[in-house]
């Protein structure tokens, strides 16, 4: 997952000029909040699997598909891959009942179930919606955006130095330890060594890495002194980021949709769609 | 006899006044350092997460609010941009690991000056934290298998219970335990080599 993860921590924002990137950050971050919290409220497959064309068409018109697509590749289809693989299948899922397909092997019944299918999709695919609402929300903010959205939305200012500089030091970070990864294999460092071995090499990584940064955190906290950081003034932003017709339209949109969503719940309960299948607690 | 002369060069600040400043600027390093560990571990390709060992040190090396907030704001950077939302839960579990660490460290059990204690103690967070987890992967993935290592005890626990929250419990030890001893070692031994200069917390009364 790293590299994808990296790949897309370092690129960060993508340079669009969009529907989607003209809108206001709070109200992609709104977005975000929203859609994760219904399609955790609802264990309805139709509805998590809507809710997923929703952000997917928001991904292509922000042109950043190739991101969310990469990103769900690895995070979520492994998840779904296993969840199938052994909630669907044969492995004694206690909500299983209803099996798709199943054959007799050596006196053993393999089959895949409704039930666990169901399950493991809706489960998986509330992750996808939220990590793909997630990555709309990030890679089409521009970085001094999201600071001023931050501070606009009363987020402490020390907090929000500490989420930007952590965005800005993963790929200086990574490109460090990819130098001292480099200096360490070209002193006999074997990454292909035994388990133990390699258990080893990440001290011998590590300590220089880590030393490094410590040193460098010196620096940038006499930096951000002399800049006055820690100075008992009202703070400003180069950008002033404001709210516009379209976002009232997106706001004014999830609105609606809330209401229709309360009133499915009101009247058919948290599995409004599916038919013959019942609600299955985790663990339950 | 020979006379020192001052210099008059230019003002230099070598470090810088306030720790509290010095603590804040560590918290995005803790975070970014539990990131790039696991940019490491997929080189070495090892069977571990090892995205709390930042944690640690950073609660070793300057205290529990520094680690616990760097590992916390870690989760959140992971949830807002690669994990999703309900990931951000998982910033508590990094809370829990900075207050044990916090706790075995006041006790002089992390220090590579005795390393028993240190091992007892990288076991003990590692089955104290299954609790968490377990609650976690309850809520947020509905107790389903996440991470291949661990799936096929996971699927045999299950085939033998019946029971998705044994499976989870008995997959989250396994995983856990050789996690959280291997990162609290890390971060001992990586403690242990700082610098007295590089020193985070504030000089006693």
């Amino acid at each position: 997952m790293s590299n994808t993860a990296f790949g897309i921590l370092k690129s960060g924002y993508v340079a669009r000029d969009t529907f989607v990137h003209r809108l206001d950050g709070r109200t992609k971050f709104l977005f975000f909040l929203w859609i994760s919290i219904f399609n955790y409220i609802f264990y309805d497959l139709y509805v998590t699997i809507t809710s997923f064309a929703v952000v997917m068409i928001l991904a292509f018109a922000a042109r950043i598909q190739k991101f969310v697509a990469t990103a769900l590749a690895i995070i979520v289809l492994p998840i779904l891959l296993l969840g199938v693989g052994i909630i669907a299948g044969p492995f004694g899922f206690a909500a299983n009942k209803t099996a798709i397909v199943s054959t007799q092997l050596f006196g053993f019944t393999i089959g895949l179930y409704l039930e666990g299918l169901v399950y493991a999709s809706v489960w998986t695919s509330r992750l996808a919606v939220t990590i793909t609402a997630a990555l709309l929300a990030y890679v089409t903010t521009h970085p001094s955006d999201f600071a001023a959205v931050m501070l606009k939305s009363r987020v402490p200012y020390k907090f929000a130095y500490a989420f930007l500089a952590t965005i800005q030091l993963i790929p200086i970070l990574t490109n460090e330890i990819s130098t001292i990864y480099q200096a360490q294999v070209s002193r006999g460092l074997n990454v292909q060594a035994k388990l133990i071995d390699r258990f080893k090499s990440i001290i011998v990584l590590m300590i220089p890495l880590t030393l490094g940064a410590i040193n460098q955190t010196q620096i940038r906290a006499i930096a951000l002194e002399s800049r006055g950081f820690s100075a008992p003034v009202k703070k400003v932003m180069l950008r002033d980021p404001t709210l516009k017709g379209s976002d009232y339209a997106v706001i004014l949109i999830m609105v609606l949709m809330t209401c229709v969503f309360v009133y499915l719940i009101w009247t058919r309960g948290l599995v409004p769609f599916m038919v013959g299948i019942e609600y299955v607690r985790p663990g339950g | 006899m020979t006379t020192q002369t001052k210099s008059t060069g230019p003002t230099t600040v070598e470090r810088p006044a306030g720790f509290a400043i010095l603590q804040i600027v560590l918290i995005p390093v803790i975070a970014a350092l539990n990131y790039v560990t696991g940019v490491i571990i997929n080189i070495l390709k090892l069977p571990l997460f090892m995205d709390t060992w930042a944690t640690m040190f950073g609660t070793v090396v300057a205290g529990v609010w520094v680690g616990a907030a760097g590992g916390f704001l870690y989760n959140i950077i992971m949830a807002f941009t690669l994990w999703g939302l309900p990931a951000w839960v998982w910033g508590f579990i990094n809370i829990y690991i900075a207050i044990i660490t916090w706790v075995f460290w006041r006790t002089g059990w992390v220090t590579v000056k005795s390393p028993a204690k240190l091992v007892a103690a990288g076991i003990i967070v590692g089955v104290t934290n299954v609790l968490p987890v377990t609650i976690i992967s309850w809520g947020v993935f509905g107790l389903m298998p996440t991470y291949a290592g661990t799936a096929w005890i996971y699927a045999a626990v299950l085939a033998s219970t019946g029971d998705t929250l044994s499976a989870s419990v008995v997959s989250s030890i396994i995983a856990e335990i050789p996690d959280k001893l291997i990162s609290l070692i890390l971060a001992a031994v990586v403690a242990s080599r700082m610098p007295a200069r590089f020193t985070l917390r504030p000089p006693k009364a």
